[in-house]
């Protein structure tokens, strides 16, 4: 579904990604872990090219991303992202945030739209708050609102970069709740993560990357438990 | 004696609110192309509109004003169009530039997350830019839009020497008949004075409607309504 072939990138002369290759699957769930500045958000973005490529390919069901020929607002279609800082758009309210893309990218009339925001909001258990403003939602409840956003584009893919890293540590449940239920109805998800417990139980595939590189790769229980490379070892040690 | 002379005045108010507001409202659409222009990767968009702040930000307006009515409108439309036109165009041209630096800055100033988190929900670059980065920006325009306007007003006087009949032009005319200077100009300056007042209530209730808060304030009252998790107040 996710074809990564000897990805490279680099901001001015400093190297974050040095030769990635990497498969994903349709309805896996793929974690990546790594100590900070590994390049793992990096990577994360070049799939659906939030950075520019500096070299390599990256294939989304088989088109080519990082083609000129490609419109990549059409690949982003597919792809939703979550972000840690939420960037939900603070001047509309939670039904707005959800319902603009479809509207204005789709074509969705309004209330269909508004009928999908609802149902997404009834799922990440924030109906009530539909009206409310960004502002006043706690940060775990931004979160939510942001995985509903991305999810009313009706992607096949979804992307997680550190969705829980910015929020108070009681928060960090209700959205790893929202994740692990959208895992389990089978979303394709590629999510960086320093939530080791929610990679162990909901990764079917998890990455560990250092230094620009895939350093190890494997099952969970392949990574967690049986680490062949020092470097994983030396970072799982400091984080379990 | 001022009194004797109060329909020029009066005319003087309206034509140097009527200069100040074309000026300003044209500042501001054509502010806002350009200000685009300077924040575009392409080149022939960048240049020129930096080029045209540079230059009407680099030269003083009267000498603007000058060249536009006495070269400029001549040149091409083969005759004078009157000192409105000609005094319109230039603070209009003028305004912009300034306009065009307050919405680039704007438009920087909103958290890049923003830009991306629409990007990446398919919304091409204009969408985005229309219905998530410039709404949030235009907030933050406010205040030195408001700047903008009362420095507008005060420097539409220059268009006197262009013989508008603005006010600055009736305290000349009365100085001139009476050959007196104390009263006229101290009538000009504290009418310009109540035009300025007028305008810093106007930003300032614009301001205090558009800050802090996203939040309307009716709704707000219906979320910390029998809900006390619903509103951050």
């Amino acid at each position: 579904m996710i074809k990564i072939e000897n990805l490279y990138k680099s901001f001015g002369d400093l190297e974050v990604l040095k030769g990635i290759d990497y498969e994903v699957k349709e309805k896996e769930v793929i974690c990546v872990i790594g100590p900070s500045g590994s390049g793992k958000s990096t990577f994360l973005r070049c799939i659906n090219l939030l950075e520019e490529i500096t070299a390599g390919s990256v294939y989304i069901d088989g088109v080519k991303v990082n083609d000129p020929n490609t419109d990549i607002n059409e690949v982003r279609k597919e792809v939703g992202m979550v972000f840690q800082q939420f960037n939900l758009f603070p001047h509309m309210n939670v039904l707005d945030n959800i319902t603009i893309s479809p509207r204005k990218v789709k074509g969705m009339n309004p209330t269909e739209a508004e009928e999908l925001a609802i149902q997404l909001l009834e799922k990440v258990g924030l109906k009530d708050k539909a009206k409310a403003y960004p502002e006043q939602l706690s940060g775990g409840q931004m979160q939510r609102v942001a995985i509903a956003r991305a999810l009313a584009m009706q992607p096949k893919i979804m992307l997680f970069d550190e969705p829980t890293s910015a929020l108070d540590p009681e928060m960090v449940k209700e959205v790893l709740d929202v994740m692990k239920q959208l895992a389990f109805e089978g979303m394709t998800m590629v999510v960086v993560t320093h939530e080791m417990g929610f990679a162990r139980e909901v990764g079917d595939r998890i990455i560990f990357m250092d230094q620009g590189y895939i350093v190890e790769e494997g099952t969970p229980e392949d990574i967690f438990v049986h680490a062949k490379n020092e470097r994983t070892k030396a970072f799982l040690s400091k984080v379990l | 004696m001022i009194w004797n002379y109060k329909e020029l005045f009066i005319r003087g108010i309206w034509v140097t609110l009527a200069l100040t507001l074309v000026g300003y409202i044209g500042g501001i659409m054509l502010g806002l192309l350009i200000g685009l222009g300077k924040l575009s990767k392409k080149k022939w968009i960048y240049y020129p509109s930096k080029y045209y702040v540079d230059f009407f930000r680099g030269t003083p307006l009267l000498v603007q004003i000058l060249l536009i009515h006495l070269a400029v409108i001549p040149t091409i439309f083969g005759q004078s169009l009157g000192y409105f036109v000609s005094g319109a165009t230039a603070l209009m041209l003028n305004c912009a530039a300034y306009n065009a630096e307050i919405i680039r800055a704007g438009i920087q100033s909103i958290d890049k997350g923003q830009m991306e988190a629409a990007r990446s929900l398919g919304m091409p670059h204009k969408l985005a830019m229309r219905h998530i980065i410039l709404p949030q920006a235009l907030r933050r325009m406010i205040p030195p839009f408001g700047n903008e306007l009362i420095a507008l007003l005060k420097d539409s006087s220059l268009v006197t020497v262009i013989a508008a009949n603005d006010l600055l032009y009736a305290g000349k005319i009365v100085a001139g008949a009476y050959n007196r200077f104390w009263e006229p100009y101290i009538t000009v300056a504290v009418l310009y004075l109540f035009l300025t007042f007028l305008f810093t209530r106007v930003i300032a209730y614009t301001e205090k409607r558009f800050s802090n808060s996203y939040v309307p304030r009716q709704r707000r009252r219906m979320f910390t309504f029998g809900r006390p998790t619903g509103g951050s107040s």
